[in-house]
């Protein structure tokens, strides 16, 4: 036991912050991707007695924060349509002051657009323009083929595209 | 990570992160006894709603004495069994 608590505490020091990232590039909002780490690092205690040291931590650890992170996205979708808002009502929200945001106005509209993306799109797109991950490793992480994660990216990038021309 | 990011975090927020996650294992490793307890809380519930129901269901009045006859009657009960039951008694 206290070595496993040993060893998550080590994946605690090495992975919070780029784990951080990987999500806050995902939800958008600071406090979403605070509050989704604790889930994720719950889950990971959880698992880690059953993880087998041979397997990539790197994959395993990522592919349970884009799960949980897609399942905080399909309920806040689930949220926003029951209360009869638009179901883009998450591409509106971060239009919303944020003290944590950074960029100029383009990177606004870039913020916009990938919130106005569908789940699965978003997460490639986040992965691969944010982590630049390769697909091949988006692959092991998310258990989609190459070839679909390449399709689900052109779309995503046409879309993103499409918005900042309209939002010019 | 990537210079493209847009985002930042409130200052130290990470180092606060780090001891806040690294102190899951403790705070999950402690004994939760609170769904046992509801569990057995609801377990006590049931069967005294189910004793309730029954009790209320299978204790009414005391038949009479015309209800205990249509009974015998109806039962196909004989003078000679009455009477042995009666001697038995």
């Amino acid at each position: 036991m206290q070595e496993t608590e040993k060893y998550f505490k080590e994946l605690v020091q090495k992975y919070s912050e780029p784990l951080y990232w990987h999500v806050r590039t995902m939800v958008g909002s600071h406090e979403d991707a605070d509050d989704l780490l604790q889930e994720i690092f719950v889950k990971v205690w959880k698992a880690l007695p059953g993880f087998r040291g041979d397997a990539d931590v790197f994959t395993w650890l990522w592919r349970i924060a884009t799960n949980e992170t897609l399942s905080h996205l399909r309920k806040a979708r689930v949220r926003a349509a029951l209360s009869f808002s638009r179901l883009d009502a998450e591409a509106e929200r971060v239009s919303d002051p944020d003290p944590y945001f950074d960029g100029n106005a383009a990177m606004l509209s870039l913020r916009k657009a990938i919130a106005a993306l569908p789940d699965k799109q978003r997460m490639v797109f986040t992965m691969r323009y944010y982590e630049d991950l390769s697909y091949e490793r988006i692959s092991e992480i998310t258990g989609t083929s190459v070839g679909a994660l390449k399709a689900s990216y052109h779309i995503a990038y046409e879309k993103v595209k499409q918005f900042l021309l309209d939002s010019d | 990570m990537n210079k493209k990011l847009p985002y930042s975090t409130p200052p130290g927020y990470f180092d606060s992160l780090r001891s806040q996650l690294s102190g899951i294992p403790e705070s999950k490793s402690r004994f939760n006894f609170v769904p046992y307890f509801a569990l057995a809380v609801s377990f006590a519930l049931l069967v005294m709603l189910g004793n309730f129901i029954l009790t209320k269901s299978t204790a009414s009045q005391p038949a009479s004495d015309q209800e205990i006859i249509e009974y015998l009657i109806d039962s196909g009960t004989t003078l000679a069994q009455l009477e042995s039951a009666v001697n038995n008694y």
